[in-house]
């Protein structure tokens, strides 16, 4: 790449020379053959010209494309080690449009902007090169316009830095509020608030282009003052050198050709101003990228730490409490919780909203670590090892059942990509998903949607199901879905679940009866404390909390 | 259940394709690229007069830059011939000219710059109005991803073409043509020599626009793909965590990323073979003027100041003849972006009222299906099959049936979010298609299981049909839906941020806001969707009873499961396959409806505990 680099540069700077040549040595004393020597050399220069820009072009595109491909990849495998927390504060928006946006801000600047500063540098300091030996006294003129060309970029950088980043700011808000609007369109459309939001969005990217506007008169100011620059030392070059030559102390030839040279002088600093501006603009992209990527993980999942051996799956809270964010004044989530799970049980959290039940579940996946006290899995303390091994031995089925864009198939095979289609379709069968996989006209290559969008909340619950027995988990955390369904679907995902926790060690936030009364062990939680814990008969005769529970919806059955 | 495997088949053809295809680009035609040209050329039309500003300002400019290597032509001959005073002269008027073509560019780039800011503002107005307008069937097939990228990155290569790379291309011809004139009246002969590769350049530019053009279109194809795998993998980050598919997910972005380099690469390539291409042809005619010049001079035909000018000319048009290729290059971008906008701007609103449509009239809510059948986009089998069905004002019917039975789509119908495909549905009497839409939803309110909240504050929420509700009606509304209790409990109160950029509410709570939130629109019909569904039992029980209230006075349709929520309706209808089999009394049809028989006597032997009414005998007994 450099030698295409230097020889194209090379192959720029030569006519300047070459019409020196021309003029002094060809034209003036009238030699036909010099000139045609000048001429040959000058189509040699461009055929170079064209041949070295088009590999330069090339290799100079792959190196950009590369940079912004691992940028991109990057960003990604960087926004994937940080916690759920992190992701529960920021808007997902905005950090899509740091991996599209921001880095297509970018890729004017890789990709021509490396060819720019390097092509324009070489020409620069080749042109000063030619000037000088043209002429010093010219040359030096010449050069005053450097720290006047610094200052000026100088004055531009300050002024243009906060200009550029809300530039970028003002994009990902409009991001996000596009994202959210598109995804809450169903809400959106039925309560007819279209006016409302099409308003907003009118203000959100008039804010966009007012602070777009701001960098355009910032360019406006910037490259006419350049521009202007060069004109002047123009006319300083030729009425300086035009008395030099008047007295006779250079030649015509050499002004002229110090005249076409200042051309390509000018050039590469135009470009390379043009070039600070692109700069500028991306800069503000890769400073948010950057911001991006100094986030620190606040779950670090330390790689020297011993991958979690194979469990068994007893599960050990001792003295646990949470709260969510790091500042002391949060409410506790959880308090001293202490709960032992002999491997193979299944502990159903029972507590009305708000009562730390998905806290509690939360952190045996480790999505959020302990403020105080530790989780232990078969006596191996959760933040002493490897996360993506506790994972990987872990299912979790959430209330939602969120599935990815793909078929059926790669949504079950997901936590085991490996998986062979028999085993798939076992899966399938164990939970009783297979029977209206197999109605579909593509089986199990139907695609899902978006979110699943084209199945029902049923058929998405029995494919998370499918999911996770796939993978073979020793320890299921399970968020119980709660939208109803008709009773055949209900009957299905009922067998699925006994299919799905025999065996395992489960911690199942319960809403169905069938599942509390079937749990090796019930927990009620209140206001984050554990209040009791037994079998169902055990706490039915206690008459406490959970006998209040079931009086309250017994006297609802009767209502 | 047969309509899935259809619009699923759409959708995947989408997925891979971009929504239904209305620009077919089988054949990378000119005159197609050129349509779209002259399409978004339109969009300059409302900035006509900065449009003409900037051009005559562009080409004052040009007229200044053109005449500042006259000018130092005529200087070398002054130097020639000795005279210092006329080269003083004409240095003076160098800078004078140079001083006017600063204020010239300066005009130019800021009136440039607003119009380009102007018709990006526009344009993404435009977009976004558009998508506003069109029906919700349409969103179901759509990859938001997709969406957003059209708003975002194509707008914006549309932006730097109409602000920056039209006035290049218009800057650049009118310098070659100026240029080129003034060459002819210096020199017809050597301007006409070295100019003969002008119709080489412009070939050639012609061959690359038309590789170019599908190339990059492509381009910006495959990043909307990345966006929309990129918003997936946000949006399921919990479902990737707990799987530890970190690795995976990784390396599937990766696929996508590295399509996007092969297609980049690609047209890299087409770039790096016809950019340079561009840029050799020109300096061909400095080889002429080199050659058939300098002999010109050497025999006198021609002085030496003017070969200089001539020389200085051709060299200053070798710039503009590489931002031609940079402006073209420029214009493929923006057409192929553009063709991606048009795509979305010309995909017709399906769901329209006539022009002028009256509002709704006032009424009490009576609803009437007359022969309603329903056919979902691209299926095959109908959702909805002659529906009959008159509902009175102010009763409450529950919608009873198996899932995929019609339930949700039947409710959908009445705020007119599909259009029935045979048949009518009105409102106190009236067509839901023949009055304002506005009107029409005003009037309807809708709960769903899965409530979407926006990330505002939590009484923005509740007063989203109504802004201008009082901090009163916020409180009797939460109140009434159960939820002032635990929204007084959050750290801000009514003034709690939730939503992505904020608190997340657990499902029960944002159930019930969603309830306040219709509740405040005051509708005269209400729709609730399986919409106490993650409420616990102590509190639908007091949901149930403030139901009970609200729906005094409107019509209310119910979709459950439920038999206590069932319980609350005056009608009970029973949906299957997309038909009504039964509609009656609770206990007409446990007498008359094998199905609702089957429903009442299994009584969902699957009781979720704190959320569903029992039936077990021995329960009651508790």
């Amino acid at each position: 790449m450099f030698i295409a680099l230097i020889a194209a540069t090379a192959a720029t700077l030569a006519p300047a020379p070459l019409i020196k040549m021309a003029i002094d040595k060809g034209i003036v004393p009238g030699d036909l053959t010099q000139l045609n020597i000048a001429v040959a050399a000058f189509i040699g220069f461009a055929l170079l010209l064209w041949a070295t820009s088009a590999v330069q072009t090339y290799l100079v595109g792959w190196v950009g494309q590369r940079a912004l491909q691992d940028l991109r990849v990057r960003i990604f495998e960087h926004l994937q080690t940080l916690s759920i927390g992190f992701y529960s504060r920021k808007q997902s928006g905005v950090l899509v449009s740091r991996m599209t946006n921001d880095v297509q801000a970018l890729d004017q600047l890789v990709s021509d902007g490396i060819v720019t500063l390097f092509q324009a540098t070489l020409t620069l300091v080749g042109t000063v090169v030619i000037l000088l030996w043209l002429d010093v006294g010219l040359a030096l003129i010449s050069f005053i316009i450097f720290p006047l060309m610094v200052g000026a970029s100088l004055a531009f950088r300050i002024a243009s830095a906060d200009a550029y980043r809300i530039t970028r700011e003002k994009i990902g808000a409009i991001t996000s509020y596009l994202q959210e609007t598109i995804s809450g369109v169903r809400v959106v459309r039925s309560f007819g608030q279209e006016p409302r939001h099409v308003a907003a969005f009118s203000e959100l990217n008039d804010q966009n282009r007012v602070a777009n506007l701001k960098t355009v008169y910032l360019n406006a100011a910037y490259f006419p003052a350049i521009e202007l620059m060069s004109a002047a030392l123009t006319v300083a070059v030729l009425v300086y050198g035009g008395f030099q030559v008047i007295d006779g102390s250079i030649t015509v030839g050499v002004l002229v050709a110090f005249i076409a040279a200042l051309n390509t002088f000018f050039d590469p600093i135009g470009q390379l101003s043009q070039l600070y501006t692109t700069y500028q603009s991306g800069m503000a992209a890769l400073d948010k990228i950057f911001e991006l990527l100094d986030e620190e993980p606040d779950l670090v999942d330390d790689h020297r730490a011993p991958a979690l051996p194979r469990i068994n799956g007893a599960i050990d809270f001792e003295g646990v409490s949470f709260r969510y964010g790091e500042d002391d004044a949060g409410a506790w989530a959880l308090r001293d919780i202490s709960l032992k799970v002999p491997a193979g049980q299944t502990v159903a959290l029972v507590g009305s909203t708000g009562a730390g039940k998905s806290t509690l579940a939360k952190l045996v996946a480790r999505f959020y670590d302990p403020t105080v006290g530790s989780v232990l899995v078969d006596g191996h303390d959760l933040t002493k090892v490897r996360a993506s091994s506790l994972r990987s031995q872990l299912g979790i089925v959430p209330q939602e059942g969120f599935l990815f864009s793909g078929s059926i198939r790669e949504n079950i095979a997901f936590g085991r990509p490996d998986a062979t289609d028999a085993q798939i379709a076992d899966a399938a069968e164990a939970v009783g998903a297979d029977v209206f996989i197999q109605e579909m006209s593509a089986g199990y290559d139907t695609e899902v949607g978006e979110r699943g969008a084209q199945l029902s909340a049923g058929q998405r619950q029995l494919i998370a199901f499918a999911r996770a027995l796939i993978a073979d988990p020793r320890i299921l955390v399970l968020d119980e879905a709660t939208s109803n369904v008709d009773i055949h679907t209900e009957t299905k995902i009922e067998e699925g679940l006994r299919r799905l926790l025999a065996g395992r060690t489960a911690i199942v936030i319960a809403h169905r009866l069938s599942t509390i009364r079937s749990a090796g062990s019930i927990v009620v939680l209140e206001h984050g404390r554990i209040v009791e814990s037994g079998t169902h008969d055990e706490l039915i005769a206690a008459e406490g909390a959970y006998w209040r529970l079931y009086r309250d919806w017994a006297t609802q059955a009767v209502a | 259940m047969d309509k899935r495997p259809e619009r699923i088949h759409l959708h995947a053809r989408f997925l891979t394709q971009g929504p239904e295809r209305l620009l077919h680009h089988d054949n990378t035609t000119l005159c197609k690229a050129l349509a779209i040209f002259f399409r978004l050329i339109g969009f300059l039309r409302p900035y006509r007069v900065g449009v003409i500003w900037s051009f005559v300002l562009a080409s004052l400019a040009i007229v200044a830059t053109v005449s500042i290597p006259w000018l130092t032509g005529a200087a070398v001959n002054q130097i020639d011939s000795g005279d210092k005073s006329s080269l003083v002269k004409i240095a003076i008027a160098i800078g004078g000219v140079s001083i006017v073509r600063l204020g010239l560019t300066v005009g130019r780039r800021i009136v440039a710059g607003r119009i380009s800011l102007g018709v990006e503002f526009d344009l993404r107005n435009r977009l976004y109005g558009h998508l506003q307008g069109l029906e919700l069937g349409f969103f179901d097939r759509q990859q938001t991803g997709q969406l957003m990228s059209r708003a975002t990155v194509d707008l914006q290569s549309v932006r730097f073409f109409l602000g920056y790379g039209l006035i290049f291309l218009i800057q650049s011809a009118l310098t070659l043509v100026i240029g080129a004139t003034a060459m002819f009246i210096l020199n017809p002969k050597l301007a006409a020599i070295s100019l003969l590769p002008v119709p080489a350049v412009v070939l050639v530019a012609r061959r690359y626009g038309i590789k170019a053009r599908p190339a990059l279109q492509e381009v910006q194809q495959r990043i909307a793909e990345l966006t929309a795998d990129a918003q997936e993998n946000v949006s399921g980050v919990r479902v990737v965590k707990a799987f530890a598919r970190e690795e995976r997910q990784a390396e599937r972005f990766r696929h996508t990323v590295t399509r996007v380099f092969d297609q980049s690469m690609y047209s890299t390539k087409l770039r790096a073979f016809y950019n340079p291409l561009i840029g050799f042809l020109p300096s061909l005619g400095l080889v002429a003027i080199l050659y058939v010049g300098g002999r010109d001079v050497v025999n006198g035909s021609l002085t030496l100041g003017g070969f200089t000018a001539f020389y200085a000319y051709l060299l200053m048009m070798l710039g503009p003849m590489r931002t031609l290729g940079v402006a073209l290059g420029m214009a493929q971008r923006a057409a192929a972006s553009g063709a991606r906008i048009f795509e979305l701007l010309d995909r017709e609103p399906r769901l329209v009222t006539p022009a002028g449509a009256p509002d709704l009239v006032a009424g009490a809510g009576r609803v009437e299906f007359r022969d309603v059948s329903l056919i979902y986009e691209g299926a095959t089998e109908n959702a909805l099959t002659n529906i009959d069905l008159t509902v009175q004002a102010g009763t409450t019917v529950a919608l009873v049936g198996t899932t995929a039975s019609g339930k949700t789509t039947l409710s959908s119908l009445i705020p007119r979010l599909y259009d029935a495909t045979s048949g009518t549905v009105l409102v106190d009497g009236v067509d839901v298609r023949e009055v304002s839409i506005p009107s029409l939803r005003n009037s309807v309110a809708l709960v769903t299981d899965d409530p979407f909240l926006f990330s505002e504050t939590v009484a923005e929420n509740i007063t989203y049909a109504r802004p201008d509700a009082s901090v009163e009606e916020i409180e009797i509304a939460a109140r009434r839906a159960q939820a002032h209790d635990f929204i007084e409990a959050l750290p801000e109160g009514y003034n709690t941020l939730i939503g992505e950029r904020g608190l997340t509410l657990s499902g029960g709570q944002r159930q019930r806001l969603a309830i306040a939130r219709a509740l405040i629109a005051d509708p005269r019909i209400l729709i609730l969707d399986d919409a106490t569904s993650s409420v616990d039992a102590s509190t639908e029980h007091e949901i149930k009873e403030a139901l009970r209230a609200v729906m005094e006075g409107r019509t209310t349709f119910i979709i459950a499961h439920r038999l206590s929520t069932i319980s609350l309706a005056d009608v009970i209808v029973v949906l299957e396959r997309g038909r009504v089999v039964a509609h009656g009394s609770h206990d007409d049809l446990a007498r008359e409806s094998e199905l609702y028989a089957a429903i009442v006597e299994k009584g969902l032997p699957d009781q979720v505990f704190l959320t569903r009414k029992p039936v077990e005998t021995e329960v009651v007994g508790l």
